[in-house]
């Protein structure tokens, strides 16, 4: 039988989540009185007129700091199980395994060290 | 009413009556919403303190349903202006008023926001003269500031008046 007595119960718990979840909603829209107004339908709630456009460009110079952390602390990290089995390891596979993997971080510290983030300037040119 | 305030615009306080207007739902409604009023946070001034008393344990105003302080206008339907609404704050007053949804009242505490309390004189400037006039008040409580009791009562007198008829004794005489 497709329909036994456990997918009833499943449906109808659906079914009266559902109710429960939109039939406030429904009966706020049927029942309660609605405001008009010019301040009604502003995004912004502190009392404070929003002015100027949400789509404004941020700098967002933390960016290069987090991936600094990337290329060094999580990096190092990485590197604590690599050292534990490496002296077990056999042949020079596990070698160049680890050497693809610092060179590529490698190549992100070169990355920041073209953008002159070593250099501590106060703002980064992106 | 004073000559019409050119720096100051009053609030739309327009309202539409519920789609299905039933009697008997609006009664009910009307008990559930009065029981459970829920404030706008937001003092002006130090009428707002004793607000902040009638929050705390002694006074306690939870046990008459309107505690939950709330920190929108859109979660709110009662704005208790506690203390001076000047020029500067009223149009900020007018739009937490004119964003809160629609069973809406105003419970204006304290003598700054019925009529401008101390600061009214000849010749100031910097004060709205009572807050009725940007945004319609339903309860005035008088004091300067008032007790923590005026605030409960005036919270009984806007149930009196969402419901029609007094929930909590009233005080003995001594």
């Amino acid at each position: 039988m497709v329909l036994d007595w456990l997918s009833i119960a499943i449906l109808s718990a659906l079914a009266g989540g559902l109710a429960l979840a939109g039939g406030p909603l429904l009966l706020a829209l049927l029942l309660a009185p609605k405001s008009k107004g010019r301040a009604l339908k502003d995004p912004y709630e502190c009392g404070m007129e929003p002015h100027g456009s949400a789509w404004v460009r941020f700098g967002v110079n933390y960016y290069f700091y987090a991936l600094i952390f990337l290329a060094f602390d999580v990096d190092v990290l990485y590197l604590f199980p690599v050292a534990v089995y490496y002296p077990s390891a056999e042949g020079l596979g596990a070698f160049f395994a680890v050497a693809v993997f610092l060179a590529v971080l490698g190549l992100a510290v070169l990355y920041f060290w073209r953008k002159g983030v070593f250099s501590w300037p106060r703002r980064i040119r992106v | 009413m004073a000559p019409a305030d050119p720096g100051v615009v009053p609030a739309v306080a327009e309202q539409t009556p519920p789609f299905v207007n039933i009697r008997l739902a609006n009664q009910f409604l009307d008990v559930c919403r009065a029981m459970s009023l829920w404030p706008l946070t937001f003092g002006l001034a130090c009428c707002a303190i004793e607000m902040m008393a009638v929050g705390m344990a002694r006074f306690d105003i939870s046990r008459f349903g309107a505690e939950v302080f709330r920190p929108s206008p859109r979660q709110s339907d009662l704005m208790i202006v506690a203390g001076t609404v000047s020029r500067k704050l009223a149009p900020a007053v007018v739009r937490l008023y004119e964003q809160m949804p629609a069973p809406k009242w105003v419970i204006a505490l304290g003598n700054c926001a019925i009529s401008g309390g101390p600061f009214y004189f000849e010749g100031q400037y910097g004060i709205i003269e009572g807050v009725d006039k940007i945004i319609p008040v339903d309860v005035y409580v008088p004091g300067c500031p008032p007790r923590p009791e005026g605030l409960l009562e005036g919270l009984f007198k806007l149930q009196e008046k969402i419901t029609g008829r007094r929930w909590w004794p009233r005080p003995a005489a001594k």
